[in-house]
Protein backbone atom coordinates (compact mmCIF):
# COMPACT_ATOMS: atom_id res chain seq x y z
CA UNK A 1 0.00 0.00 0.00
CA UNK A 2 2.77 2.36 0.97
CA UNK A 3 4.51 1.71 -2.35
CA UNK A 4 1.37 2.77 -4.18
CA UNK A 5 1.12 6.14 -2.50
CA UNK A 6 4.82 6.98 -2.57
CA UNK A 7 5.06 8.23 -6.19
CA UNK A 8 2.13 10.58 -5.61
CA UNK A 9 3.71 11.85 -2.42
CA UNK A 10 6.93 12.58 -4.30
CA UNK A 11 5.02 14.40 -7.01
CA UNK A 12 2.83 16.32 -4.58
CA UNK A 13 5.02 19.43 -4.12
CA UNK A 14 5.41 19.79 -7.87
CA UNK A 15 1.71 19.26 -8.53
CA UNK A 16 0.85 21.80 -5.86
CA UNK A 17 3.12 24.48 -7.34
CA UNK A 18 2.02 23.76 -10.89
CA UNK A 19 -1.63 23.59 -9.91
CA UNK A 20 -1.72 26.92 -8.10
CA UNK A 21 0.71 28.88 -10.24
CA UNK A 22 0.20 27.42 -13.72
CA UNK A 23 -2.89 25.28 -14.30
CA UNK A 24 -5.34 27.31 -12.28
CA UNK A 25 -4.18 30.63 -13.82
CA UNK A 26 -4.40 29.23 -17.35
CA UNK A 27 -7.99 28.20 -16.75
CA UNK A 28 -8.75 31.49 -15.02
CA UNK A 29 -7.30 33.48 -17.92
CA UNK A 30 -9.72 31.68 -20.22
CA UNK A 31 -12.67 32.54 -18.05
CA UNK A 32 -11.53 36.19 -17.91
CA UNK A 33 -11.34 36.23 -21.68
CA UNK A 34 -15.07 35.52 -21.84
CA UNK A 35 -15.92 38.52 -19.69
CA UNK A 36 -16.30 42.22 -20.13
CA UNK A 37 -13.87 43.33 -17.47
CA UNK A 38 -12.12 46.66 -17.38
CA UNK A 39 -10.44 47.82 -14.21
CA UNK A 40 -11.54 51.32 -15.17
CA UNK A 41 -15.17 50.18 -14.88
CA UNK A 42 -15.10 47.81 -11.89
CA UNK A 43 -18.87 47.83 -11.50
CA UNK A 44 -19.47 46.46 -14.96
CA UNK A 45 -18.07 42.94 -15.06
CA UNK A 46 -20.18 40.43 -16.93
CA UNK A 47 -20.07 37.35 -19.14
CA UNK A 48 -20.07 38.24 -22.83
CA UNK A 49 -19.10 34.95 -24.50
CA UNK A 50 -16.65 35.29 -27.34
CA UNK A 51 -17.20 39.01 -27.89
CA UNK A 52 -13.66 39.89 -26.79
CA UNK A 53 -12.24 37.53 -29.40
CA UNK A 54 -14.55 38.93 -32.08
CA UNK A 55 -13.52 42.49 -31.25
CA UNK A 56 -9.85 41.63 -31.29
CA UNK A 57 -10.08 39.92 -34.66
CA UNK A 58 -11.78 43.05 -35.99
CA UNK A 59 -9.25 45.47 -34.51
CA UNK A 60 -6.48 46.89 -36.65
CA UNK A 61 -4.11 46.93 -33.69
CA UNK A 62 -4.23 43.13 -33.44
CA UNK A 63 -3.47 42.52 -37.11
CA UNK A 64 -0.69 45.08 -36.96
CA UNK A 65 0.96 43.29 -34.06
CA UNK A 66 0.34 39.89 -35.64
CA UNK A 67 2.17 41.12 -38.76
CA UNK A 68 5.07 42.15 -36.56
CA UNK A 69 5.07 38.76 -34.82
CA UNK A 70 5.12 36.91 -38.14
CA UNK A 71 7.77 39.20 -39.60
CA UNK A 72 9.99 38.54 -36.59
CA UNK A 73 9.23 34.82 -36.73
CA UNK A 74 10.31 34.44 -40.35
CA UNK A 75 13.37 36.66 -40.09
CA UNK A 76 14.58 35.14 -36.82
CA UNK A 77 14.07 31.53 -37.88
CA UNK A 78 15.74 31.91 -41.27
CA UNK A 79 18.74 33.89 -39.98
CA UNK A 80 19.19 31.74 -36.87
CA UNK A 81 19.15 28.52 -38.90
CA UNK A 82 21.75 29.70 -41.41
CA UNK A 83 24.05 31.26 -38.82
CA UNK A 84 23.54 28.38 -36.38
CA UNK A 85 24.69 25.81 -38.94
CA UNK A 86 27.69 27.96 -39.90
CA UNK A 87 28.72 28.52 -36.29
CA UNK A 88 28.35 24.80 -35.52
CA UNK A 89 30.67 23.90 -38.41
CA UNK A 90 33.11 26.52 -37.14
CA UNK A 91 32.97 25.18 -33.58
CA UNK A 92 33.47 21.65 -34.85
CA UNK A 93 37.01 22.46 -36.02
CA UNK A 94 39.44 20.88 -33.56
CA UNK A 95 41.75 23.54 -32.14
CA UNK A 96 43.34 24.35 -28.81
CA UNK A 97 40.92 26.21 -26.59
CA UNK A 98 37.84 24.85 -28.39
CA UNK A 99 36.14 24.51 -25.00
CA UNK A 100 36.53 28.21 -24.26
CA UNK A 101 35.28 29.11 -27.73
CA UNK A 102 32.21 27.00 -27.13
CA UNK A 103 31.59 28.84 -23.85
CA UNK A 104 32.02 32.21 -25.53
CA UNK A 105 29.54 31.12 -28.18
CA UNK A 106 26.99 30.35 -25.48
CA UNK A 107 27.31 33.76 -23.80
CA UNK A 108 24.54 35.63 -25.66
CA UNK A 109 22.12 32.85 -24.70
CA UNK A 110 23.09 33.03 -21.03
CA UNK A 111 22.53 36.74 -20.46
CA UNK A 112 19.38 38.74 -19.64
CA UNK A 113 17.51 39.34 -22.92
CA UNK A 114 16.47 42.78 -21.72
CA UNK A 115 20.08 43.78 -21.07
CA UNK A 116 21.07 42.31 -24.45
CA UNK A 117 18.57 44.73 -25.96
CA UNK A 118 20.21 47.61 -24.12
CA UNK A 119 23.69 46.59 -25.32
CA UNK A 120 22.48 46.56 -28.90
CA UNK A 121 20.64 49.81 -28.43
CA UNK A 122 24.02 51.45 -27.92
CA UNK A 123 25.30 49.79 -31.08
CA UNK A 124 22.31 51.01 -33.09
CA UNK A 125 22.02 54.40 -31.41
CA UNK A 126 20.42 56.85 -33.79
CA UNK A 127 23.07 59.50 -33.17
CA UNK A 128 26.70 58.58 -33.36
CA UNK A 129 26.33 55.00 -32.17
CA UNK A 130 28.72 52.27 -33.27
CA UNK A 131 26.87 51.34 -36.47
CA UNK A 132 26.55 54.94 -37.61
CA UNK A 133 30.17 55.71 -36.79
CA UNK A 134 31.30 52.78 -38.88
CA UNK A 135 28.96 53.50 -41.79
CA UNK A 136 29.89 57.19 -41.85
CA UNK A 137 33.57 56.38 -41.41
CA UNK A 138 33.39 54.07 -44.42
CA UNK A 139 31.54 56.74 -46.35
CA UNK A 140 28.47 54.54 -46.88
CA UNK A 141 26.03 57.13 -45.51
CA UNK A 142 26.34 60.92 -45.06
CA UNK A 143 24.35 61.38 -41.90
CA UNK A 144 23.41 59.09 -39.00
CA UNK A 145 20.73 56.51 -39.79
CA UNK A 146 17.66 56.53 -37.55
CA UNK A 147 17.61 52.82 -36.78
CA UNK A 148 14.84 52.70 -34.23
CA UNK A 149 12.23 55.14 -35.45
CA UNK A 150 10.67 53.38 -38.43
CA UNK A 151 8.69 50.18 -38.18
CA UNK A 152 10.57 47.74 -40.39
CA UNK A 153 14.03 49.02 -39.55
CA UNK A 154 13.21 48.69 -35.85
CA UNK A 155 11.92 45.16 -36.35
CA UNK A 156 15.06 44.22 -38.26
CA UNK A 157 17.17 45.45 -35.33
CA UNK A 158 14.93 43.53 -32.88
CA UNK A 159 15.39 40.45 -35.06
CA UNK A 160 19.18 40.91 -35.04
CA UNK A 161 19.22 40.97 -31.23
CA UNK A 162 16.94 37.93 -30.97
CA UNK A 163 19.03 36.07 -33.55
CA UNK A 164 22.14 36.93 -31.56
CA UNK A 165 20.56 35.26 -28.52
CA UNK A 166 19.11 32.28 -30.45
CA UNK A 167 22.13 31.26 -32.54
CA UNK A 168 24.03 29.68 -29.58
CA UNK A 169 21.31 27.10 -28.92
CA UNK A 170 20.86 26.38 -32.62
CA UNK A 171 24.63 26.00 -33.04
CA UNK A 172 24.91 23.64 -30.05
CA UNK A 173 22.09 21.43 -31.30
CA UNK A 174 23.66 21.34 -34.77
CA UNK A 175 27.07 20.65 -33.26
CA UNK A 176 25.62 17.67 -31.40
CA UNK A 177 24.15 16.56 -34.70
CA UNK A 178 27.42 17.02 -36.55
CA UNK A 179 29.37 15.10 -33.93
CA UNK A 180 26.94 12.21 -33.96
CA UNK A 181 27.76 11.46 -37.60
CA UNK A 182 30.06 8.42 -37.69
CA UNK A 183 33.55 9.31 -38.85
CA UNK A 184 33.65 6.30 -41.14
CA UNK A 185 31.11 7.88 -43.47
CA UNK A 186 33.53 10.70 -44.25
CA UNK A 187 36.43 8.37 -44.87
CA UNK A 188 34.34 6.27 -47.20
CA UNK A 189 33.23 9.38 -49.11
CA UNK A 190 36.80 10.59 -49.46
CA UNK A 191 37.92 7.22 -50.81
CA UNK A 192 35.11 7.44 -53.35
CA UNK A 193 36.54 10.79 -54.39
CA UNK A 194 33.84 13.17 -53.10
CA UNK A 195 34.75 16.87 -52.81
CA UNK A 196 34.24 19.07 -49.75
CA UNK A 197 31.00 20.61 -50.97
CA UNK A 198 29.63 17.28 -52.12
CA UNK A 199 30.39 15.76 -48.72
CA UNK A 200 28.52 18.62 -47.04
CA UNK A 201 25.52 18.30 -49.36
CA UNK A 202 25.29 14.50 -49.36
CA UNK A 203 26.38 13.57 -45.84
CA UNK A 204 26.72 16.41 -43.34
CA UNK A 205 23.61 18.38 -44.20
CA UNK A 206 21.06 15.55 -44.54
CA UNK A 207 22.28 13.83 -41.37
CA UNK A 208 22.18 17.10 -39.44
CA UNK A 209 18.67 17.83 -40.67
CA UNK A 210 16.74 16.25 -37.76
CA UNK A 211 18.84 18.29 -35.34
CA UNK A 212 18.31 21.45 -37.37
CA UNK A 213 14.60 20.61 -37.08
CA UNK A 214 14.78 20.62 -33.28
CA UNK A 215 16.65 23.92 -33.39
CA UNK A 216 14.13 25.50 -35.76
CA UNK A 217 11.08 24.57 -33.71
CA UNK A 218 12.69 25.77 -30.50
CA UNK A 219 13.73 29.01 -32.20
CA UNK A 220 10.16 29.52 -33.46
CA UNK A 221 8.81 29.30 -29.93
CA UNK A 222 11.42 31.88 -28.88
CA UNK A 223 10.57 34.17 -31.80
CA UNK A 224 6.84 34.17 -31.05
CA UNK A 225 7.55 34.95 -27.39
CA UNK A 226 9.91 37.90 -27.94
CA UNK A 227 9.14 40.61 -25.42
CA UNK A 228 12.20 41.92 -23.56
CA UNK A 229 14.16 42.99 -26.63
CA UNK A 230 11.25 44.93 -28.10
CA UNK A 231 10.75 46.81 -24.85
CA UNK A 232 14.50 47.48 -24.53
CA UNK A 233 14.76 48.86 -28.05
CA UNK A 234 11.53 50.78 -28.46
CA UNK A 235 9.93 51.09 -25.04
CA UNK A 236 6.23 50.34 -25.10
CA UNK A 237 5.69 52.19 -28.35
CA UNK A 238 2.94 51.03 -30.66
CA UNK A 239 5.30 50.84 -33.59
CA UNK A 240 7.31 47.75 -32.73
CA UNK A 241 4.72 45.80 -30.74
CA UNK A 242 4.14 42.12 -31.40
CA UNK A 243 1.15 40.20 -30.04
CA UNK A 244 2.74 39.66 -26.64
CA UNK A 245 3.42 43.36 -26.19
CA UNK A 246 -0.12 44.03 -27.43
CA UNK A 247 -1.43 41.66 -24.79
CA UNK A 248 0.66 43.37 -22.11
CA UNK A 249 -0.47 46.85 -23.18
CA UNK A 250 -4.14 45.86 -23.36
CA UNK A 251 -4.03 44.32 -19.91
CA UNK A 252 -1.71 46.50 -17.89
CA UNK A 253 -1.80 49.87 -19.64
CA UNK A 254 -5.43 49.99 -20.76
CA UNK A 255 -6.45 47.80 -17.83
CA UNK A 256 -8.80 45.73 -19.97
CA UNK A 257 -8.41 42.34 -18.29
CA UNK A 258 -11.06 40.65 -20.43
CA UNK A 259 -9.64 41.65 -23.78
CA UNK A 260 -6.04 41.23 -22.62
CA UNK A 261 -6.79 37.66 -21.57
CA UNK A 262 -8.33 36.95 -24.95
CA UNK A 263 -5.26 38.30 -26.78
CA UNK A 264 -3.12 36.07 -24.57
CA UNK A 265 -5.19 33.05 -25.52
CA UNK A 266 -4.67 33.82 -29.17
CA UNK A 267 -0.88 33.96 -28.62
CA UNK A 268 -1.06 30.73 -26.69
CA UNK A 269 -2.86 29.09 -29.57
CA UNK A 270 0.00 29.98 -31.92
CA UNK A 271 2.60 28.89 -29.35
CA UNK A 272 0.80 25.59 -28.71
CA UNK A 273 0.84 24.68 -32.40
CA UNK A 274 4.60 25.30 -32.50
CA UNK A 275 4.95 23.46 -29.21
CA UNK A 276 3.38 20.29 -30.57
CA UNK A 277 5.93 20.30 -33.39
CA UNK A 278 8.68 20.87 -30.86
CA UNK A 279 7.68 17.95 -28.65
CA UNK A 280 7.31 15.73 -31.72
CA UNK A 281 10.74 16.66 -33.03
CA UNK A 282 12.25 15.88 -29.64
CA UNK A 283 10.76 12.43 -29.48
CA UNK A 284 11.95 11.44 -32.93
CA UNK A 285 14.79 8.95 -32.93
CA UNK A 286 17.66 9.58 -35.30
CA UNK A 287 18.75 6.59 -37.36
CA UNK A 288 21.60 6.03 -39.75
CA UNK B 1 46.38 24.96 -49.32
CA UNK B 2 47.20 24.53 -45.64
CA UNK B 3 48.14 28.20 -45.37
CA UNK B 4 44.85 29.19 -46.99
CA UNK B 5 42.91 27.05 -44.55
CA UNK B 6 44.66 28.59 -41.59
CA UNK B 7 44.02 32.13 -42.77
CA UNK B 8 40.39 31.23 -43.38
CA UNK B 9 40.09 29.90 -39.86
CA UNK B 10 41.65 32.98 -38.30
CA UNK B 11 39.39 35.29 -40.28
CA UNK B 12 36.28 33.39 -39.23
CA UNK B 13 37.53 33.32 -35.64
CA UNK B 14 37.89 37.11 -35.65
CA UNK B 15 34.46 37.63 -37.22
CA UNK B 16 32.95 35.26 -34.66
CA UNK B 17 34.60 37.00 -31.69
CA UNK B 18 33.65 40.41 -33.06
CA UNK B 19 29.99 39.47 -33.44
CA UNK B 20 29.71 37.82 -30.02
CA UNK B 21 31.78 40.23 -27.95
CA UNK B 22 31.32 43.45 -29.93
CA UNK B 23 28.19 44.68 -28.11
CA UNK B 24 29.83 44.15 -24.71
CA UNK B 25 32.99 45.99 -25.70
CA UNK B 26 31.03 48.87 -27.21
CA UNK B 27 28.78 49.17 -24.17
CA UNK B 28 31.84 49.16 -21.95
CA UNK B 29 33.35 51.94 -24.06
CA UNK B 30 30.15 53.97 -23.62
CA UNK B 31 30.18 53.35 -19.87
CA UNK B 32 33.66 54.91 -19.49
CA UNK B 33 33.08 57.79 -21.90
CA UNK B 34 32.32 61.18 -20.32
CA UNK B 35 28.71 62.21 -20.91
CA UNK B 36 29.63 65.17 -23.16
CA UNK B 37 31.71 63.02 -25.53
CA UNK B 38 29.32 60.11 -25.69
CA UNK B 39 27.66 60.65 -29.02
CA UNK B 40 29.87 63.47 -30.27
CA UNK B 41 29.81 63.94 -34.00
CA UNK B 42 32.97 62.06 -34.69
CA UNK B 43 33.75 58.71 -36.21
CA UNK B 44 36.45 58.01 -33.63
CA UNK B 45 35.49 54.80 -31.90
CA UNK B 46 37.35 55.38 -28.65
CA UNK B 47 36.95 58.41 -26.36
CA UNK B 48 39.88 60.73 -25.70
CA UNK B 49 39.16 60.86 -22.00
CA UNK B 50 38.22 57.84 -19.90
CA UNK B 51 36.16 58.15 -16.73
CA UNK B 52 35.00 55.58 -14.20
CA UNK B 53 32.50 57.95 -12.58
CA UNK B 54 29.55 55.76 -13.54
CA UNK B 55 31.00 52.74 -11.79
CA UNK B 56 31.99 54.87 -8.80
CA UNK B 57 28.43 56.10 -8.51
CA UNK B 58 27.08 52.56 -8.47
CA UNK B 59 29.51 51.18 -5.92
CA UNK B 60 29.59 54.22 -3.66
CA UNK B 61 25.87 53.66 -3.09
CA UNK B 62 24.72 56.99 -4.52
CA UNK B 63 20.99 57.56 -4.78
CA UNK B 64 20.58 56.31 -8.33
CA UNK B 65 23.58 54.01 -8.34
CA UNK B 66 22.42 52.39 -5.11
CA UNK B 67 19.28 51.14 -6.85
CA UNK B 68 21.46 48.91 -8.99
CA UNK B 69 23.06 47.26 -5.97
CA UNK B 70 19.58 46.73 -4.49
CA UNK B 71 18.53 45.12 -7.78
CA UNK B 72 21.51 42.78 -7.66
CA UNK B 73 20.77 41.79 -4.07
CA UNK B 74 17.11 41.17 -4.97
CA UNK B 75 18.13 39.02 -7.93
CA UNK B 76 20.51 37.01 -5.74
CA UNK B 77 17.79 36.46 -3.14
CA UNK B 78 15.48 35.19 -5.86
CA UNK B 79 18.23 32.91 -7.20
CA UNK B 80 18.79 31.42 -3.73
CA UNK B 81 15.06 30.85 -3.22
CA UNK B 82 14.51 29.24 -6.61
CA UNK B 83 17.42 26.86 -6.03
CA UNK B 84 16.40 25.90 -2.50
CA UNK B 85 12.81 25.23 -3.51
CA UNK B 86 13.29 24.14 -7.11
CA UNK B 87 16.06 21.57 -6.95
CA UNK B 88 14.49 19.24 -4.31
CA UNK B 89 11.01 19.50 -5.83
CA UNK B 90 12.34 18.67 -9.30
CA UNK B 91 14.47 15.79 -8.04
CA UNK B 92 11.59 14.13 -6.21
CA UNK B 93 9.26 14.48 -9.20
CA UNK B 94 11.91 13.31 -11.64
CA UNK B 95 12.62 10.27 -9.49
CA UNK B 96 8.96 9.32 -9.38
CA UNK B 97 8.50 9.90 -13.11
CA UNK B 98 11.60 8.02 -14.21
CA UNK B 99 11.82 5.15 -11.74
CA UNK B 100 8.33 4.28 -10.59
CA UNK B 101 5.31 2.69 -12.20
CA UNK B 102 1.99 4.23 -11.25
CA UNK B 103 -1.33 5.20 -12.69
CA UNK B 104 -1.38 8.52 -14.53
CA UNK B 105 2.36 8.67 -15.04
CA UNK B 106 2.17 9.48 -18.73
CA UNK B 107 -0.62 11.97 -18.18
CA UNK B 108 1.42 13.88 -15.60
CA UNK B 109 4.51 13.76 -17.81
CA UNK B 110 2.67 15.14 -20.81
CA UNK B 111 0.87 17.81 -18.82
CA UNK B 112 4.23 19.01 -17.54
CA UNK B 113 5.79 19.05 -20.99
CA UNK B 114 2.98 20.97 -22.62
CA UNK B 115 3.41 23.86 -20.18
CA UNK B 116 6.94 24.35 -21.48
CA UNK B 117 5.67 26.26 -24.48
CA UNK B 118 2.99 28.32 -22.80
CA UNK B 119 3.85 32.03 -22.74
CA UNK B 120 4.15 33.78 -19.39
CA UNK B 121 1.29 36.11 -20.26
CA UNK B 122 -1.14 33.18 -20.17
CA UNK B 123 -0.78 32.84 -16.42
CA UNK B 124 0.22 36.29 -15.31
CA UNK B 125 -3.15 38.06 -15.20
CA UNK B 126 -4.72 35.78 -12.55
CA UNK B 127 -1.40 35.71 -10.72
CA UNK B 128 -1.33 39.49 -10.68
CA UNK B 129 -4.81 39.50 -9.12
CA UNK B 130 -3.72 36.90 -6.59
CA UNK B 131 -0.61 38.91 -5.70
CA UNK B 132 -2.63 42.10 -5.30
CA UNK B 133 -5.31 40.41 -3.19
CA UNK B 134 -2.75 38.77 -0.88
CA UNK B 135 -0.40 41.76 -0.83
CA UNK B 136 2.51 39.77 -2.21
CA UNK B 137 3.91 42.36 -4.59
CA UNK B 138 6.83 43.03 -2.26
CA UNK B 139 7.54 39.41 -1.49
CA UNK B 140 10.61 37.77 -3.03
CA UNK B 141 9.57 34.28 -1.92
CA UNK B 142 6.31 34.21 -3.87
CA UNK B 143 7.89 35.90 -6.86
CA UNK B 144 10.57 33.20 -6.86
CA UNK B 145 7.93 30.51 -6.60
CA UNK B 146 6.40 31.81 -9.83
CA UNK B 147 9.83 31.55 -11.46
CA UNK B 148 10.15 27.99 -10.16
CA UNK B 149 6.80 27.07 -11.69
CA UNK B 150 8.13 28.13 -15.08
CA UNK B 151 11.32 26.02 -14.79
CA UNK B 152 9.79 22.90 -13.23
CA UNK B 153 8.87 21.14 -16.46
CA UNK B 154 12.25 21.55 -18.17
CA UNK B 155 14.33 20.75 -15.09
CA UNK B 156 12.18 17.77 -14.12
CA UNK B 157 12.54 16.46 -17.64
CA UNK B 158 16.32 16.95 -17.64
CA UNK B 159 16.63 15.13 -14.35
CA UNK B 160 14.36 12.24 -15.19
CA UNK B 161 16.32 11.68 -18.40
CA UNK B 162 19.48 11.59 -16.33
CA UNK B 163 18.09 9.29 -13.64
CA UNK B 164 17.11 6.86 -16.36
CA UNK B 165 20.81 6.41 -17.17
CA UNK B 166 21.72 5.31 -13.62
CA UNK B 167 21.82 1.47 -13.61
CA UNK B 168 18.76 -0.04 -11.89
CA UNK B 169 20.94 -2.80 -10.43
CA UNK B 170 22.56 -0.32 -8.05
CA UNK B 171 19.21 0.42 -6.46
CA UNK B 172 18.01 -3.16 -6.52
CA UNK B 173 21.12 -4.33 -4.69
CA UNK B 174 20.39 -1.79 -1.98
CA UNK B 175 16.75 -2.90 -1.68
CA UNK B 176 17.87 -6.48 -1.20
CA UNK B 177 20.10 -5.25 1.60
CA UNK B 178 16.97 -3.88 3.23
CA UNK B 179 17.30 -0.26 2.22
CA UNK B 180 13.96 1.54 1.80
CA UNK B 181 12.94 3.35 -1.32
CA UNK B 182 13.70 6.83 0.00
CA UNK B 183 16.89 5.63 1.56
CA UNK B 184 18.19 4.42 -1.80
CA UNK B 185 17.13 7.68 -3.36
CA UNK B 186 19.28 9.67 -0.96
CA UNK B 187 22.18 7.22 -0.81
CA UNK B 188 22.43 6.14 -4.42
CA UNK B 189 20.53 8.41 -6.80
CA UNK B 190 21.43 11.77 -5.23
CA UNK B 191 25.21 11.19 -5.02
CA UNK B 192 25.28 9.80 -8.54
CA UNK B 193 23.53 12.84 -10.00
CA UNK B 194 25.68 15.74 -8.97
CA UNK B 195 26.48 16.68 -12.63
CA UNK B 196 22.80 17.09 -13.49
CA UNK B 197 22.11 18.92 -10.22
CA UNK B 198 24.86 21.37 -11.10
CA UNK B 199 23.52 21.77 -14.65
CA UNK B 200 20.02 22.34 -13.34
CA UNK B 201 21.26 24.85 -10.78
CA UNK B 202 23.10 26.77 -13.50
CA UNK B 203 20.08 26.90 -15.77
CA UNK B 204 17.89 28.07 -12.89
CA UNK B 205 20.44 30.66 -11.81
CA UNK B 206 20.69 32.12 -15.32
CA UNK B 207 16.95 32.11 -15.90
CA UNK B 208 16.25 33.79 -12.58
CA UNK B 209 18.92 36.39 -13.16
CA UNK B 210 17.45 37.09 -16.60
CA UNK B 211 13.83 37.54 -15.52
CA UNK B 212 12.08 40.59 -16.89
CA UNK B 213 8.50 39.92 -17.93
CA UNK B 214 7.29 38.26 -14.71
CA UNK B 215 8.81 40.85 -12.30
CA UNK B 216 7.66 43.65 -14.59
CA UNK B 217 4.16 42.71 -13.47
CA UNK B 218 4.63 40.97 -10.12
CA UNK B 219 7.47 42.98 -8.54
CA UNK B 220 6.45 46.55 -8.00
CA UNK B 221 8.38 47.41 -4.87
CA UNK B 222 11.98 48.28 -4.19
CA UNK B 223 12.33 45.11 -2.12
CA UNK B 224 11.67 42.79 -5.04
CA UNK B 225 12.73 44.50 -8.28
CA UNK B 226 15.45 42.41 -9.94
CA UNK B 227 18.41 43.84 -11.80
CA UNK B 228 16.89 43.81 -15.30
CA UNK B 229 13.91 45.84 -14.10
CA UNK B 230 16.19 48.37 -12.40
CA UNK B 231 18.19 48.75 -15.61
CA UNK B 232 14.96 49.23 -17.55
CA UNK B 233 13.91 52.03 -15.24
CA UNK B 234 17.13 53.88 -15.97
CA UNK B 235 16.24 53.65 -19.62
CA UNK B 236 12.71 55.01 -19.34
CA UNK B 237 13.27 57.86 -16.87
CA UNK B 238 12.73 61.28 -18.41
CA UNK B 239 16.39 62.02 -18.87
CA UNK B 240 18.07 58.88 -20.09
CA UNK B 241 21.45 58.51 -18.48
CA UNK B 242 23.35 56.55 -21.06
CA UNK B 243 26.60 56.26 -19.15
CA UNK B 244 24.98 54.96 -16.00
CA UNK B 245 22.70 52.63 -17.96
CA UNK B 246 25.69 51.24 -19.85
CA UNK B 247 27.63 50.69 -16.62
CA UNK B 248 24.58 49.02 -15.06
CA UNK B 249 24.24 46.81 -18.13
CA UNK B 250 27.85 45.72 -17.91
CA UNK B 251 27.48 44.96 -14.19
CA UNK B 252 24.28 43.02 -14.87
CA UNK B 253 25.95 40.71 -17.38
CA UNK B 254 29.13 40.00 -15.42
CA UNK B 255 27.72 37.45 -12.90
CA UNK B 256 25.96 35.27 -15.48
CA UNK B 257 28.80 35.61 -17.98
CA UNK B 258 31.48 34.58 -15.48
CA UNK B 259 29.36 31.72 -14.19
CA UNK B 260 28.67 30.48 -17.70
CA UNK B 261 32.36 30.56 -18.60
CA UNK B 262 33.50 28.77 -15.43
CA UNK B 263 30.86 26.05 -15.47
CA UNK B 264 30.65 25.79 -19.25
CA UNK B 265 30.76 22.00 -19.34
CA UNK B 266 27.77 21.60 -17.03
CA UNK B 267 25.88 24.43 -18.67
CA UNK B 268 26.25 23.02 -22.14
CA UNK B 269 25.34 19.49 -21.11
CA UNK B 270 22.29 20.92 -19.35
CA UNK B 271 21.22 22.92 -22.40
CA UNK B 272 21.66 19.92 -24.64
CA UNK B 273 20.06 17.45 -22.25
CA UNK B 274 16.73 19.14 -22.82
CA UNK B 275 17.07 19.15 -26.58
CA UNK B 276 19.00 16.12 -27.69
CA UNK B 277 18.70 12.77 -26.05
CA UNK B 278 21.68 10.59 -25.37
Amino acid sequence: MKQKILPYLLLAPMMLIMGVLVFYPIAATFSYSLKKWKLTAPGDIRFIGFDNYKNILKSESFWYSLQNTLFLLVLVVVATSILGVLVSLFLNIQVKGAGILLAVAVLPWALPPYVNGILWRFVFHSGYGFMNKVLIGLGMVDKPVEWLTSRWMLLVVVAIVVVWRSVPFMALVCLAGRQSIPHGLYEAAKIDGAGTFQIFRRITFPLMLPFIGIGITSTSVTAVNVFDEIVALSGYSDMGKNILVESYLTTFTFLDFGKGSAVTYLVMFVAAILGVFYLKSLNKEVEY
Amino acid sequence: MKYLKKTGYIVSLLVFLFLVLGPFIWTFVISVTPEYAMFAKTTDLLPEVVTFDNYMEIFSGGRRGGLILTGIVNSLKAVATTLIVGIPVCMLSAYALSRMEFKGRNLIRNLLLITMVIPVMATIIPLFRLFVARELLDNVFWLSLVYVSSYLPLITWLMSDYFATIPKELEEAAWIDGCGRMNTFFRIIVPASYPIILSAALIMFLNTWNQFQIPLILASSLETKPIAIVVSEFMTKDSVQYGLTAAAGIIAVIPPAVTALIFRRFLISGMMGGAVKG
